[in-house]
Order: C-alpha cells, then sequence, then structure tokens
C-alpha cells in the first residue's frame, strides 16, 4: 500500500470514529411497542392504541409466588406488599390484605354526596325510622359488636353501602386474606411501577428491586417469585435482545473471519472488507437519528440485520480482481450490477418507509442510506485501498471442478411451472389464517409469555378487556355527566342479563352536578333532628345518641363537591386514573363491562347513546386495524415492486435478461410462502421485512450471475464471490432462526430459506452455460 | 370450681369427644344484649342449626322474623318485610372469626377454636366453663372474651363480653323468652361470669 492509501485509511477511520461519538451522543433508543403498530385512524382505533401503552393499568406489574404451603406463602406475600410499599419504585401494592375500597377518614362527611341511598327516597322521616328499625335488629346479631362504633355517626351504614358499592363484581380467591390463584397454588400481587411500561431500564431496575424485597421477605422458605404484564416484557425483550445480539454477534464474527480468510487468504481483506459495512451502518444510525426523535431497539436490531446484506459488496470487488488489473478498475467492472442491486434493493425498502408504520420507516431509512453508503465506498474507496490480489479464483483447480459438475446439472426449467402451481396448491388446501391479525402477535413478545399473563389476568378478575363502551367530552365533567346519563341502561342491562356488571369512574366520583342536587335534598340540622326524635320514641335508641351524624349530615350540606384531586394517593385514584383521562385534549371516561354475555345489546346500548358514547370490540377494532394497515402496506409492496422491476428493466434493456434476472426471487417468494403456509404459519409483518430481504439477495445473485455472461474464468470469479455472500449470510441468519424473540427466529428462518433458494435458482436459472 | 389458666390438651380432648355432635345440630336460644347504646336490654329468640352441608343458620323468631345463614363465605340476611342481603366475611374477618365459634360450639370440634383464641377450660363436679380470648388485636378491641358454660355434655350459655361493659347473652335450649328481660347480674350468676372481670374498666 502506498502513503496516500494509508493516509486514507487513516482519515476513514477517524470519520467513523468521530461518527461513533457523535451517534452514542444523540441516539436516544426507546422500547415504545407502539413504534411497530400502525398508525391509527379515526377514534375507536386510537382509543385502541393508546389504551396499550399509557393506560396505568399498563404499569402494573402481575406477581405470583409459589414452591411452597398456601398458608408460608400468603405470610410472605404481605410481608412483601409491606416491603414495597415503602420502596419509590413502587406506587400501589395489592395482595388483597389491604382493607376493602373504602372513602377516606378525612372526608367521611363526603358520604352524602357520594351515595346513591337518597337519590330515589331522600333522607327523611321514613327514611330515618326504617334505618332505626333495622339498626336495632343488627344489634340483636352477632354483628352488632362490630356495628357499634358506627352506629352513631351513620345509623344508615352508609360506610358499609359505598364500600359494597365499590367492591369489585369479583375478587380472587384468597388464602388468610391474600390473594391466590383458583387451585390455591399460587399467591398474586398487583404491583404498580413508577417507571411506565416501555421503560426497559426504569422497569428492570423495579423488577430487581422486587427480586432484591422477595429474597428478603422469603426468608428460609423454597419459595419462587414470577411476575408479568407490559414492563415486565418490555424488561426482558431488551435483555433477551441485547443477550443474544452479544452471543450470536460473537459467533458471526468468529465465522466470518474464518470464511473471510479462507476465501482470500489475506487478512488485509478481512479488515478492509468490514469497512464498507461499518460506514453504512453508521450512516443508517446518523440518518434515523436526524430524522426521529427516538430510536426503536428492535429497529436497530433489524436494521444491522438487513444492512448485513452490505457485507456482500466488498466480496463482488475481491473475489472479482485480477493479476494485472487494478482494483480500481476491477470496481468498474463490477459496478453495474452492484449499483443496480442496491438501487433496486433501496427502492423495494422505500415502501417501508411510506408504510405508516413508524418503526417500519426508522427501520427503511436507517437501511436505505446504510446500503447506499456501503455500496458508494465499495465502489469509491475501497478499491484505493485493496492490495493486489494475493490470487486469481479463477486459478483455483479445487473451484474450478465444483464450477465444472455445476454446469452439468440439469436446468430445472419445469420449476417455472411447478413451483406456482404447487404454491397456489397449498394456498388452497389451507386457506383460513394466511394473515396474523391479533394486534398483539406484532409486538416482539413471546407467545407463551402472553398466554400467561392472561390467564394471570383471569385469575385477578378483571374486566372483560375484550369491550369498552368510551364516553368523551370537552371535560371531566361533560364525561362524568355523560357516564351517570348512562347508568339507568347500564342497570337495565344488569337485569336483563346482557352483562354481569359494570364500573366506570362516576362511581367513584359523581359529577358536580349530582352531588350538587344531592347536597341540596340533604335536610339541615332541625329537620334531622325533629325525624330522630320521632324515631327514637319507638326504637330502643336514645335521639341524643345520633349527633355526630346530624353534625356530618350538616357538614355535608356545606362542603364543595369532591374533586378528583382530593382521592389523590388514595386507592380510589387509580380506579378513577385507569377509566377517566385526557388525551390530546380531550377527556374519555371508559366503562368497563363485566361477564358480558349480548355485546350487540351492549352494542346497541351505545348507539342508543349520545354521539359522544361509543361501544368499543377492541378485538374487531385492532383486527380491522391491521387488516386495513396491511392492505395499504401490501399496496406500498406492489408500487415498489413495480418500481424494482423498472429499475432493472433500465438496467438491462432486454426482456429476457430482466426475466432470467427475476426469476429466481419470484419463484423463491413463492416457495417461502407455501413453506410457511404449509406449516400452518400466519404471516405477519415481520415476515414481510424477511421476503423483502430475501428479494433483495435473489436479485443480487442473479445480476452478478447474469453479468458473468458465458466467460469461464468470470463465471468462476463470480461463483466464489457468490458462494461468500451466501455461506456469510446463512451463517448470520441461520444464527438468528435460533432466538427466543419470535419475531428474530421468523425472520432468521424466512431469510435463511430465501438464501438457499435464491442462490441455487439464481445458479441454475440465470447463469448461462460456459462457453466451451 | 376448679380453675386452670390454659386447658390442658389432653382436659380439652375429653371434654371435646364428650361434646361432640354430628350435624345437623338444632338448638332453641334467647339471647339478651345489654349496650350502652341501647335505652332498655334487647332480646330475642329463635333457633340456632348447625347443618349437615356445613350452613350455620340462625333463625330470629320473636319478636320479629329473620333467617341468617353462614354459607362458607357468604352471609345471608332475610329479615321480614326487606330485600335479602347478603354480605362477604372475606372483608369482616373479626365476624368471620365469632361465627366460626359459634359454629365449633355447635358442632363441638375445638381444634379450629384454638388458632383465633387462647383457649381455657374450667370443671367442678357439676359445671364447665370455657373461656376464649381472642388472639387477635382488631378483635380484642370489640370482643374481650367469649364465655361458655355449660354441664355435662351440654353447653347452656354462651356470654360475649366487650372491653366497654356491653355484653350479650345466649342462652341455649331453653324456654322462649318472656317479655321482661332478666336482670344483668342474674344472667352473670346463671352463666358463671366473673362479673369483676367483664367489666375491667368498672
Amino acid at each position: 500500500m502506498t502513503r496516500r492509501s494509508w493516509l486514507l485509511l487513516a482519515a476513514w477511520c477517524a470519520l467513523l470514529a468521530i461518527g461513533i461519538a457523535w451517534i452514542q451522543a444523540r441516539l436516544h433508543v426507546s422500547a415504545d411497542l407502539r413504534l411497530f403498530m400502525p398508525r391509527p385512524r379515526g377514534e375507536q382505533q386510537r382509543l385502541l392504541v393508546q389504551n396499550i401503552g399509557e393506560s396505568p393499568a399498563s404499569r402494573l406489574l402481575l406477581v405470583t409466588l409459589e414452591g411452597d404451603q398456601p398458608a408460608v406463602l400468603a405470610d410472605i406475600s404481605k410481608r412483601l406488599a409491606t416491603a414495597l410499599a415503602t420502596r419509590a419504585e413502587f406506587g400501589l401494592v395489592a395482595n388483597g390484605a389491604q382493607a376493602p375500597l373504602a372513602i377516606p377518614e378525612s372526608l367521611l362527611p363526603y358520604r352524602y354526596l357520594l351515595t346513591d341511598s337518597f337519590d330515589r327516597h331522600s333522607l327523611d322521616a321514613h327514611s330515618v325510622e326504617s334505618a332505626l328499625a333495622d339498626r336495632a335488629a343488627d344489634m340483636a346479631s352477632p354483628a352488632a359488636t362490630f356495628l357499634e362504633n358506627w352506629l352513631p355517626r351513620d345509623p344508615t351504614l352508609e360506610v358499609l353501602h359505598l364500600a359494597d358499592r365499590w367492591q369489585p363484581p369479583a375478587e380472587p380467591h384468597r388464602v388468610d386474606d391474600a390473594w391466590f390463584t383458583a387451585d390455591g397454588h399460587r399467591a398474586l400481587l398487583l404491583v404498580e411501577t413508577r417507571a411506565a411500561a416501555f421503560d426497559p431500564d426504569g422497569q428492570t431496575t423495579a423488577l430487581n428491586v422486587l427480586g432484591a424485597e422477595f429474597e428478603r421477605a422469603r426468608g428460609a422458605s423454597p419459595a419462587r417469585l414470577a411476575a408479568s404484564g407490559s414492563g415486565y416484557f418490555s424488561s426482558i425483550i431488551k435483555q433477551r435482545t441485547q443477550a443474544e445480539a452479544s452471543w450470536f454477534g460473537g459467533i458471526a464474527t468468529v465465522g466470518m473471519i474464518l470464511l473471510l480468510w479462507y476465501a482470500y487468504r489475506h487478512i488485509g481483506f478481512t479488515l478492509l472488507g468490514a469497512l464498507p459495512l461499518a460506514s453504512g451502518a453508521l450512516a443508517g444510525l446518523a440518518a434515523v437519528s436526524l430524522l426521529f426523535e427516538s430510536v426503536h431497539g428492535i429497529t436497530l436490531a433489524f436494521g444491522f440485520t438487513l444492512i448485513g446484506v452490505a457485507q456482500d459488496y466488498p466480496m463482488h470487488l475481491f473475489s472479482h480482481l485480477r493479476r494485472g488489473e487494478s482494483a480500481v478498475a476491477t470496481a468498474r467492472r463490477v459496478w453495474p450490477p452492484l449499483a443496480t442491486g442496491v438501487a433496486s434493493t433501496c427502492v423495494a425498502y422505500l415502501a417501508f418507509l411510506i408504510s405508516g408504520v413508524t418503526g417500519l420507516a426508522q427501520l427503511a431509512c436507517l437501511t436505505v442510506s446504510g446500503l447506499i453508503v456501503a455500496g458508494l465506498t465499495t465502489r469509491y474507496l475501497l478499491p484505493r485501498l485493496t492490495p493486489a490480489a494475493a490470487h486469481d479464483p479463477a486459478d483455483s483447480a479445487r473451484l474450478q471442478r465444483i464450477n465444472h459438475w455445476l454446469g452439468r446439472l440439469p436446468r430445472p426449467y419445469v420449476l417455472l411451472l411447478l413451483v406456482p402451481v404447487a404454491a397456489a396448491l397449498v394456498f388452497w388446501l389451507r386457506p383460513e389464517g394466511f394473515w396474523q391479525n391479533d394486534l398483539s402477535r406484532l409486538t416482539p413478545v413471546p407467545p407463551e409469555l402472553l398466554r400467561k399473563d392472561l390467564a394471570l389476568r383471569r385469575e385477578l378478575a378483571t374486566p372483560n378487556l375484550r369491550y369498552l363502551l368510551v364516553a368523551s367530552g370537552e371535560d371531566e365533567q361533560e364525561v362524568l355527566t355523560r357516564l351517570e346519563a348512562l347508568d339507568d341502561a347500564l342497570s337495565q342491562a344488569v337485569q336483563h342479563g346482557a352483562i354481569g356488571s359494570y364500573d366506570h369512574a362516576a362511581r367513584y366520583l359523581p359529577s358536580d352536578a349530582r352531588q350538587r342536587a344531592r347536597q341540596a335534598k340533604l335536610p339541615d340540622a332541625g329537620e334531622l333532628r325533629t325525624m330522630l326524635h320521632e324515631a327514637a320514641a319507638t326504637s330502643p335508641f336514645d335521639e341524643q345518641l345520633f349527633a355526630p351524624f346530624v353534625a356530618d349530615v350538616a357538614r355535608a350540606r356545606e362542603l364543595r363537591p369532591l374533586e378528583r384531586a382530593d382521592l389523590a394517593a388514595t386507592p380510589l385514584s387509580l380506579r378513577i386514573d385507569s377509566a377517566l383521562f385526557h388525551r390530546e385534549g380531550r377527556w374519555y371516561g371508559l366503562v368497563s363491562l363485566y361477564d358480558v354475555h349480548d355485546p350487540g345489546a351492549m352494542a346497541a346500548l351505545g348507539n342508543a347513546s349520545s354521539p359522544q358514547v361509543t361501544f368499543l370490540d377492541l378485538k374487531d377494532a385492532s383486527e380491522q386495524l391491521v387488516a386495513a394497515h396491511r392492505s395499504h402496506i401490501l399496496l406500498c409492496l406492489d408500487i415498489s415492486a413495480l418500481l424494482l422491476v423498472v429499475v432493472i428493466a433500465v438496467a438491462l434493456r432486454r426482456v429476457s435478461r430482466v426475466l432470467r434476472v427475476l426469476a429466481p426471487m419470484v419463484l423463491t417468494t413463492l416457495i417461502i410462502l407455501a413453506v410457511l403456509r404449509g406449516c400452518g404459519v400466519s404471516l405477519n409483518l415481520f415476515h414481510l421485512i424477511s421476503l423483502v430481504l430475501a428479494a433483495g439477495l435473489g436479485l443480487d445473485y442473479a445480476l452478478f450471475f447474469e453479468h458473468a455472461a458465458d466467460e469461464p474464468a468470470e463465471q468462476q470469479r463470480t461463483l466464489h464471490a457468490l458462494l461468500v455472500c451466501a455461506l456469510s449470510t446463512l451463517l448470520v441468519f441461520a444464527l438468528l432462526a435460533f432466538s427466543t424473540v419470535p419475531v428474530l427466529a421468523a425472520i432468521g428462518i424466512t431469510v435463511s430459506l430465501g438464501v438457499v433458494c435464491n442462490f441455487l435458482l439464481a445458479l441454475l436459472l440465470t447463469r448461462e452455460r460456459a462457453a466451451a | 370450681m376448679l380453675s386452670t389458666s390454659t386447658a390442658s390438651s389432653r382436659a380439652l380432648d375429653e371434654f371435646e369427644r364428650a361434646l361432640r355432635r354430628t350435624p345437623p345440630v338444632t338448638t332453641g336460644f334467647v339471647e339478651y344484649r345489654f349496650s350502652h347504646l341501647l335505652k332498655k336490654p334487647l332480646h330475642v329468640s329463635g333457633t340456632l342449626e348447625y347443618r349437615a352441608d356445613g350452613v350455620l343458620a340462625r333463625k330470629v323468631e320473636a319478636p320479629y322474623r329473620e333467617i341468617t345463614e353462614v354459607k362458607g363465605e357468604q352471609v345471608r340476611i332475610e329479615r321480614e318485610g326487606r330485600p335479602a342481603r347478603t354480605l362477604s366475611l372475606q372483608r369482616a374477618p373479626q365476624l368471620r372469626v365469632l361465627l366460626g365459634s359459634f359454629r365449633a360450639l355447635l358442632e363441638g370440634r375445638f381444634a379450629p377454636l384454638s388458632q383465633d383464641f387462647a383457649v381455657a377450660l374450667a370443671e367442678d363436679d357439676t359445671h364447665w366453663t370455657l373461656t376464649l380470648v381472642p388472639r387477635d388485636a382488631r378483635l380484642a378491641k370489640s370482643l374481650a372474651r367469649i364465655q361458655v358454660s355449660g354441664r355435662a355434655d351440654r353447653p347452656d350459655c354462651i356470654a360475649a363480653l366487650e372491653p366497654d361493659g356491653d355484653a350479650a347473652f345466649t342462652l341455649l335450649e331453653s324456654a322462649p323468652a318472656q317479655d321482661a328481660v332478666p336482670a344483668r347480674s342474674a344472667l352473670e350468676q346463671r352463666c358463671h361470669v366473673d362479673a369483676k372481670r367483664a367489666e375491667p374498666g368498672s
């Protein structure tokens, strides 16, 4: 190498180093899974997608304890809950040992504004009299012992009534006052993290604290702890991805070095070969961090996978080097197929740029800029550093034997007919489940974890998550009033058995208007004393006993209506916050429905109510969202396929050449689809990404085989280059196929299959027979 | 009376064997309650049942009709002229303990009792007295002790004594309530309650 090339190399490396430093300072990696979900259209879909990431419910960790006697687990559960309540990482902790939802002591007089007891029959002489008669009978029951303390202050038992009303319709099974699964083997806890669900580092910290507190709480017991929930998922996905990335990265790097050394017998080639890929990756990262606020971790994982194609570019240069020809001249010679490959692959990725999914747009941006930079550096910078060829692949006797043997193989033109027919047959035999419509499957969470999570949520008797009624309005009060207006229809639906029960924020926090109306109906102190005087005459109680009751009612008449802020930091606020919130300037109130037996009736109820009340079938809405989104992406893919053909046609100019180059890619795509369908796999977005990647590889292989024409020496060099390319790509994706993150495994399997098919088909269908 | 501070397990075992019944067990009762909230003591009468299916039922027949059934964790109260009410014992753990003690006494099984109460047995030739002091501090705030007294193989009085001096006396297998409530001292005597201990405050 000359002094000039050393200088160039130094400058290039320095530039890369600066790039790394700049990106490290600037790149913000996010774990918000919604980046990979379609952009919502319309009210319903917006609610749907928002609900997935931001609701307080998403910050709840579901914790189970198992592996010991139930009584011991219950004790550990209580100790753990007490310990967690003191930690800054956690908000509310619930395990069944807490007092039931009740009005806070300091707000007791508010019970007369919150209770519905006196909506129909006001607090009058009759209700006072019948309350005293009931309490007299209670006094002659075993419960008397526990009622005595309350009686003077609350003879109508409003505190109990509210606690009853606020009690969740179903509660988990209990052992020793701690929640358990129905089989009684596992203790259950609900823990609210302060960190957002999609903050994997915050979630990891919280999980570590949880684990440490559990170790302390369990003492000598062999009990085990397990967690579930969105936060846990984001933490575990990050850990798994990181762990696997370093493992796979390590193995792939070692494999690649060995492969390149074997292929080129020169360590300089191995090192130089990494430069275009490194430049492309850095350029891609720089482009994404310039154009987007934050980059999803998955974008990075996929992006580097897709950019991996650029590792092929230097191979094409190195394998085509000839004795007596400068590397710069070789680069000029391989540039037409290389440029066509880069251009057409980039065109294909443009489809993702306009897909409407932020994560995919980032992916496209990263890949396109990365591939262009890698292609250009291979063409213009790398040749100036490349040393003279140690040996020409065209001289290798072993390669020549392989090449001759391959050349004698029959040309399977029959596949052109056979593959489409076989694929059509598979699609026809297995028509159902072609596409994955389940939104949750679009996230990279392993399905078995999702299943466990769902089972736990069922044990915790959380409401039916599929159906919701949503009321919206300009402000909080408007929404509360709207929710109250639904009460009559909802209680009728309960009576008719359409639903088991329902819950909404106005049950805990009535609207100002309703509170004022209740206030206005309360008797004043004088009236109440007269009522008590008359009622007490025929009861075993002395009227003087009820002075605290009279004082509370008098106080309730003076109070300003209860506000949400008054309930902050009480268990009630958790209920209200998750069911009453504002987004982008509009307020929403959710009505949770339990035991929905007749969704149609609830949909009709939603339609019959005001236009600001919507019935939401989350499953339906999400399937529609995914389907609409997919047809959009497919349209984009169609457009890009068309553009790709145009690029190829412009580059190759003859129909027969275009067809020969496109055939392997088209057949391979059909084969992959047929294999996946044959195995019963429903296709998702990540399969589409892999198909595009595989198609891009196939196109490259075909372009180079086609470019070598029928010249034997050049054919041998091309074979060398493509063997190195295909083997290195296969190495990376076959490793990925073993990932425990399902989407990574899906990509690994799909692309590995694609590499093998594309290479063989391009070799057998595209390559011309060598001239004698 | 031969007093023991804690019952030896052997004495309790023998005693338990003597009292053991197989459900269904039905017994009439009259209950008197003395409370500082009341102008005059209350009294009701009816039957207590412990059925073979594990349901504990308390039927009040006079002066009004009321049926309380405890089935597992659910308590159902039906009162004449009122809609039935149900409540869950999960949310009233202290009431659960109290009702549990009734069930244990009717059935004559004391093993479950010692989990929630310190149990002491005192016997002489004609009477025995079983004293249950709650272990749970929250329960102890509203219930000082339960004292069950009887002769031979049957209990005839359950006295629930509260820390504030209130008390309920349940006479079992006894004649229906008369209009007049006996004096508290007479009931205490009948139930072998040591009045001084019952009212530590006074």
